[in-house]
């Protein structure tokens, strides 16, 4: 299957230079007008993520940013609406854990310690996995690196609108967050090379050793600061080092760590290797196994964005159980649901509505976990993932109800523009009409040997 | 170890709950068996029947392990002495059948110690039986039966462009023998870019492309046919011991005859004779394949060799859906899940049970996950993956088929399994809703007639860590 892929993957390469050599670059882009200034959705069951479940709602978008919600709304005489009877609307999809668009350079497993790894040098903004999210209702990622490294490199934030430029993509002033691993995958990579770490052991000592340096490193950089403000002539700069000012920008608390981890024990070890050197960890992710220790973890704040079903697919992974979500959500833990697939990541909102089956989540608890929560997981639910006055307005148009195993995503807006209609002829990309990258493999972080 | 040790202790205290003295292993799941002759009787259901509509305020009377009778309230007499099922506000609908599994064939995907998928030792496998590897007491069955699965195909890896013959089984059953309702059902064929393993193109090795294969193929199958004339000279030899050297045996047979004069007994092929049943159109070969130019080319070698095709997947050949439906095989479509490829339309896949079926095609559909073997823990998302496609076109009612009825049928058990009739197998489910719908519990599953208990070693874990 790779091989094939790989095949097809520089056939579509080819296709997409010749193109670029034949028509200027504007016309890969699809003519689009502006959006109006101001558009009303009225008359569909809006579920806010925030607020409950409005009938008969009205969305007012103003600017790209959502002006009022409700029954009625105050908008201006000359606003666009659209009439959207017998649909659903939601808050955009968030996935909180993505390898999506990355060229296939998910990890940098050259050493278990890449904290300088800036994933936004491998995204590439026209892959088709950034589509096919898209017609998913998916509005916003967060593309990780890799678990084959205790400290990968750092996440970049996406706004999903495929045919804009890469630029464009870039969800502005996201917080930074960095990935971490743990278990299975760095101990296999490096273990199989007969490198440090082959265990879980060597796993945590490798991040411990790597704080202890980014510790003296920042010590030298405090006492040339303050050498500095005291006006000492005698005052030196050390040498900068991306890997060391990385680690000292988790120390400092200028990262959000997401952790990828499976087993109790683990999130358990994390929390205190956390808690000795003084940084805080956003969320774990994966987090199979986190019902055992839920009621330990909540008053961490550590939140985890979890599989809902997958189970079974290595050792660390035995334990799954698809109630693990809502248990640790009733626990009082903050719950997102992500994909880490190109395949899931179409149908997030049926991950969540298995959510109502398994530990009989309500349907806005569950659209909760692939939208606001998944927003606090990146930091950016003061922005994004529900339905409130003054946030982007990020907004999905159902045909029913998106828990449902039969919901299509229609519409979806990003910044109050339409980047997907299922009625418009071919792709349904009102902002894209070129040609489509593919990076090839599924997605996922556990693929393959070095965790592609 | 420790896991292990963990677990059966959590299986002690959960049997001991249980109130059941009957499990001993982990899918012998049956509870006492039901007096022999006593009726079972769920009532006030709406009863999916799959074969002949829907009937709300339903009763089905299970005698034996048997359906006994199926109709509406006040048109089927229950017997007095009948155990009521109270099925008010629930439906009832047959045992789901899953096409396509790797069921007792694996148990943690990463090690490779619990996986018995794939012989890698050559491509030309016909002589492995599904049947000899797999593990009736895998975890993954209960936990695939909770949500309404009673029966499954179980097919080797796809490693092998013919990897070997599948089973069908019953997701209960006190052992291995109770379990396989079917043995040796169907040979899996395969046939892509994955099959040309031994370092793929500009490989050393033969086959390193497809011509390789397809011809290795075919070479095979008439090597098979040439076997069985062999075979079936020396036979009449032995019933005339008197060399008959005339006309039908030819040079080759005379050989044998030699052999014979000398006593040596006929040398039976494994591998070869494998293959005699399916090119005697006795049973389904299945046909996994994705690509309209694969499907082409394969479907030429078995029109050649008049096999009985079951295609599957065929995900990338949406441009040849009208050729497939004038061949008349029946298909499983899918995984729904397969990713587009570049610059297709993002429902290229979701849409295809709906158009196959459209053109006549009777469809059934699995529930693998994109690009990998059959399902195993992913058999409790049969009933999504339909789902799915009817949220792409596929009519209800043909969406439940596809996971019932039409699967029994295409495997030889269309008189006993996948749907509510009298005389079929009582492998039944009760579900507070739709049973294609995520949101949906599984409240009672069915199998022979008798109620299983809704547990796992999930259930175990959650219950343990509810507490």
């Amino acid at each position: 299957m790779n091989l094939h892929l790989s095949s097809l993957r520089s056939t579509s390469g080819l296709l997409y230079l010749s193109a670029l050599a034949a028509i200027p670059l504007c016309a890969q882009q699809a003519s689009t007008s502006a959006p109006p200034t101001d558009l009303v959705l009225k008359n569909a069951t809006v579920m806010t993520a925030s607020h409950g479940t409005i009938e008969h709602g009205v969305v007012w978008v103003h600017a790209g940013k959502i002006a009022e919600v409700g029954a009625t709304v105050n908008a201006p005489a000359n606003a666009v609406v659209i009439d959207e009877t017998g649909k659903w609307l939601t808050p955009g999809i968030i996935d909180p854990h993505s390898h999506s668009a990355l060229s296939n350079d998910v990890n940098e497993a050259t050493s278990p310690v890449t904290p300088s790894m800036m994933m936004i040098d491998a995204f590439d903004n026209r892959d088709k996995a950034l589509y096919q999210a898209l017609a998913g209702g998916v509005t916003t990622e967060l593309l990780l690196h890799g678990s084959a490294n205790m400290i990968g490199g750092q996440a970049v934030v996406i706004k999903n609108k495929f045919g804009l430029s890469r630029d464009a993509m870039l969800f502005p002033n996201a917080p930074r967050s960095i990935k971490f691993a743990s278990g299975e995958n760095p101990k296999r990579v490096y273990g199989s090379r007969n490198q440090l770490p082959s265990t879980r052991m060597g796993n945590f000592e490798v991040m411990r050793q790597s704080f202890e340096d980014a510790k003296v490193y920042m010590a030298g950089w405090d006492a040339y600061n303050a050498k500095v403000a005291k006006k000492d002539a005698t005052a030196v700069a050390p040498k900068k080092d991306l890997k060391l000012e990385a680690l000292a920008d988790v120390l400092r608390g200028k990262l959000y760590v997401q952790i990828h981890c499976y087993r109790a024990d683990e999130f358990l070890t994390e929390e205190a290797i956390a808690q000795e050197y003084g940084y805080k960890i956003r969320a774990f992710h994966h987090a199979l196994e986190m019902y055992k220790v839920a009621g330990q973890i909540a008053p961490t704040g550590t939140g985890i964005a979890t599989f809902t079903d997958w189970w079974g697919f290595k050792d660390e992974a035995w334990d799954a159980i698809p109630w693990n979500a809502v248990m640790s959500m009733r626990a009082g833990v903050k719950v997102a649901l992500k994909s880490d697939s190109n395949d899931h990541i179409r149908r997030l909102n049926q991950e969540a509505g298995k959510m109502v089956h398994y530990g009989g989540a309500t349907e806005d608890e569950a659209i909760r976990m692939v939208t606001l929560n998944a927003a606090w997981i990146i930091g950016v639910d003061d922005r994004v993932g529900s339905i409130d006055p003054g946030k982007d307005a990020d907004l999905v148009i159902w045909n029913i109800d998106p828990l449902s195993t039969y919901a299509r995503a229609e519409k979806v807006y990003i910044d109050g523009d339409l980047f997907f209609d299922s009625s418009a002829p071919g792709f349904g990309t009102p902002h894209f009409n070129g040609a489509m990258h593919s990076a090839g493999g599924d997605g996922s972080d556990d693929e393959d040997e070095d965790g592609e | 170890m420790t896991n292990f040790m963990k677990i059966t202790s959590l299986l002690v205290s959960a049997f001991a709950l249980s109130s059941s003295p009957a499990f001993s292993a982990a899918n012998d799941s049956s509870q006492s068996p039901a007096k022999k002759g006593a009726t079972l009787a769920i009532t006030g259901g709406k009863l999916l029947t799959v074969s002949h509509g829907t009937i709300e305020n339903g009763v089905l009377l299970i005698v034996d392990g048997k359906i006994t009778a199926v109709g509406a309230a006040g048109s089927v007499a229950v017997p007095k002495d009948a155990t009521i099922v109270d099925a008010h506000g629930l439906t009832v609908y047959p045992g789901l059948i899953d096409p396509d599994t790797t069921l007792g064939l694996t148990e943690v995907g990463a090690d490779a110690m619990s996986n018995d998928l794939s012989e890698p030792s050559d491509e030309i496998m016909p002589h492995m039986h599904v049947a000899d590897a797999f593990h009736a007491e895998t975890e993954l069955i209960p936990v695939a039966r909770l949500n309404g699965v009673t029966n499954a195909v179980v097919a080797p890896g796809t490693d092998d462009s013919v990897a070997g013959q599948d089973i069908f089984i019953q997701l209960a059953g006190r052992n291995r023998d109770a379990m396989i309702l079917g043995r040796d059902v169907a040979l899996a064929l395969n046939y892509g870019a994955d099959q040309r393993r031994r370092g793929g193109r500009g490989s050393a090795q033969f086959p390193s492309t497809r011509m390789g294969l397809i011809t290795q193929l075919r070479q095979s199958l008439l090597d098979a046919q040439h076997y069985e004339a062999d075979r079936n000279a020396a036979e009449k030899k032995s019933d005339k011991p008197a060399a008959d050297k005339s006309a039908a045996a030819g040079a080759k047979a005379a050989d044998k005859a030699a052999d014979k004069a000398s006593d040596k007994p006929f040398q039976r092929d494994l591998k070869l004779e494998a293959l005699l049943p399916y090119l005697h159109g006795e049973r389904p070969v299945v046909v996994g394949v994705y690509e309209a130019y694969d499907v082409e080319s394969i479907m030429k070698v078995a029109q050649e060799f008049h096999l009985k095709v079951i295609l599957n997947h065929v995900t990338r050949s949406q441009e040849i859906l009208d050729e497939i439906a004038a061949w008349k095989v029946p298909v499983i479509v899918g995984p729904i899940y397969e990713l587009p490829r570049a610059n297709e339309r993002y429902d290229a896949v979701y849409t295809l049970p709906a158009e196959l079926q459209k053109r006549g095609v009777k469809i059934a559909i699995s529930s693998g996950e994109a690009g990998g073997p059959g399902g195993a823990h992913t058999v409790r998302n049969l009933p999504y993956a339909a789902g799915f496609a009817v949220g792409y076109g596929l009519p209800y009612d043909e969406g439940l088929r596809a996971i019932t009825l039409n699967v029994a049928e295409m495997f030889g058990f269309g008189d006993k399994l996948g749907s509510l009739d009298v005389g079929k197998t009582a492998n039944i489910v009760l579900a507070n809703g739709d049973p294609l719908d995520v949101r949906t519990d599984v409240k009672q599953v069915y199998i022979d007639g008798i109620a299983q208990p809704m547990v796992s070693r999930q259930t175990i874990l959650r219950d343990e860590y509810s507490k």
